[in-house]
């Protein structure tokens, strides 16, 4: 009688031990946050594709960020594109040498950035640029005239462009000048997609337009992003990429002769043209600039190329900026800032 | 039958049991961590005017169509490579990129994106974007 008491009291302990451990392990897994993720949705946006990554533990949340990013980078695209008749930039170039034109805040903000970086290199960065690209058509392959690039060359000049902050307004002083910000919108609509993504509470992400990326926070595994950058001479899948480096709170944009580009004879004609020819810049086969905000390192990029080996070299370190060089010779610069962060391949 | 299970169970001792119900707390346990632990394939990924359409694995041979706004676009998947074999869009840049192994291929005019992604294997260093 005692024993089969012994044996059920038994019984008991290991079954109210069971249910303890059971109840355990099912309130561990119901109780355990849900692990963060990269959450990535990519659009067709700025004519380029547009890849927005977020690091999140809930996908809901997650998705209405990116998409109130993707709505920020629809805003700007129909501002500043220079094929939309609608947009301001189309409105200020349609009233060059008639009249001012009343913009808003990011048309001008951006404006007044790229006015900077022309100061800063010198004209090899010139928004007024429009008129002479305007006569190359790298899809079909077409170059322009000698003549038709010096008729319209006197139109290119930075300084013509006059903007007035307290009025809000854009100015281009002669008849036939033209804005193109395709050297720098990008970068400044990936500085906006992440200032919009971070109120809506996102701590980590990556915005990528086209070769204008910025990265901000770790992804989940702590480590940063890793970005890989293209290489200028690629022959095939295996060495498109020739070297990667690891990115947090920076943006990176290249600038690469091998992008809208077409190749006549020994000549290769690209669109980084430098604003004081009209031809495409010689010296480097690509730039790519490192620093915190986009809009800078999508113009410096552009700038820099065109300034050339000498001067462009002195422009990165006065600015103190990064970046990863390849001359004309295929050999790599990189700067010592970003050292250990660069593997090259 | 009901008798021989009955027996079973008696033959067996408490420390029998305890083995059985921890091996059954493991096993129902690996449900919950196994997809979290095993590497995901690679998929295509085939957007059009940014909507998803198609995920489909690249180690599967397919050859499927896809409508954007000016027409078709018929993309090919064949040894772990992508292709767009044929494209309303003016340039047929898309078509001229050829095959590819790793990123992606946009025909711009049609607005539709072929993207090779998820390699989630811990081993391969994972390029986050291109520049």
């Amino acid at each position: 009688m005692i024993n089969k008491f012994k044996v059920k009291s038994l019984k008991l302990k290991v079954f109210l031990l069971f249910t303890f451990y059971f109840s355990l392990f099912t309130f561990l897994c119901a109780c355990t946050p849900q692990k963060e993720k990269v959450y990535r949705k990519t659009k067709i946006l700025m004519d380029t594709l547009v890849t927005i990554s977020v690091v999140s533990n809930s996908k809901g949340d997650a998705e209405k960020a990116i998409d109130a990013a993707f709505s920020e980078i629809e805003k700007l695209e129909k501002l500043l594109n220079f094929f939309s008749p609608d947009s301001e930039v189309s409105l200020i170039n349609k009233n060059a040498g008639i009249s001012e034109v009343k913009v808003s805040p990011d048309t001008l903000n951006i404006l007044d950035k790229a006015l900077s970086v022309s100061e800063k290199t010198d004209g090899a960065f010139d928004v007024t640029i429009g008129p002479v690209i305007t006569l190359y058509d790298f899809h079909k392959k077409i170059r322009p005239e000698e003549n038709a690039i010096k008729k319209n060359l006197p139109l290119v000049n930075y300084k013509e462009l006059i903007i007035t902050r307290n009025k809000s307004t854009a100015f281009l002083k002669k008849r036939g000048m033209l804005i193109d910000l395709g050297g720098i919108s990008k970068g400044y609509a990936a500085d906006r997609a992440v200032e919009i993504l971070k109120k809506r509470g996102i701590n980590s992400g990556l915005v990528s337009i086209a070769g204008d990326i910025k990265a901000f926070g770790l992804k989940p595994d702590g480590k940063s992003w890793n970005i890989g950058i293209r290489n200028p001479r690629a022959k095939g899948q295996e060495d498109d990429i020739m070297a990667t480096i690891e990115l947090k709170d920076m943006a990176i944009s290249t600038s690469g002769d091998y992008e809208r580009s077409f190749i006549i004879g020994e000549e290769r004609y690209h669109h980084l043209l430098n604003p004081k020819t009209g031809y495409p810049a010689k010296g480097f086969r690509s730039v790519s600039i490192i620093t915190k905000e986009g809009t800078f390192t999508d113009a410096f990029s552009t700038g820099i190329f065109v300034l050339g080996p000498e001067k462009g070299t002195k422009v990165l370190e006065a600015m103190g900026f990064d970046g990863i060089i390849v001359d004309s010779n295929g050999k790599i610069y990189t700067t010592p800032g970003i050292k250990g962060k660069v593997a090259l391949k | 039958m009901n008798s021989g299970l009955k027996g079973i169970l008696n033959s067996t001792t408490i420390a029998d049991r305890l083995l059985l119900f921890i091996l059954i707390l493991l096993s129902s346990s690996g449900v919950v961590f196994v997809k979290e632990i095993l590497p995901k394939g690679r998929t295509v990924q085939i957007e059009a005017d940014s909507l998803p359409v198609y995920r489909l694995p690249i180690d599967e041979e397919k050859t499927v169509s896809v409508k954007g706004p000016h027409g078709n676009t018929i993309v090919e998947i064949k040894n772990h490579k992508v292709r767009i074999i044929e494209s309303p869009c003016p340039n047929k840049l898309c078509i001229q990129q050829g095959w590819i192994e790793s990123g992606a291929v946009v025909c711009l005019p049609n607005r539709v994106v072929v993207i090779i992604g998820d390699i989630d294997s811990k081993d391969r260093k994972v390029v986050d974007a291109v520049t």
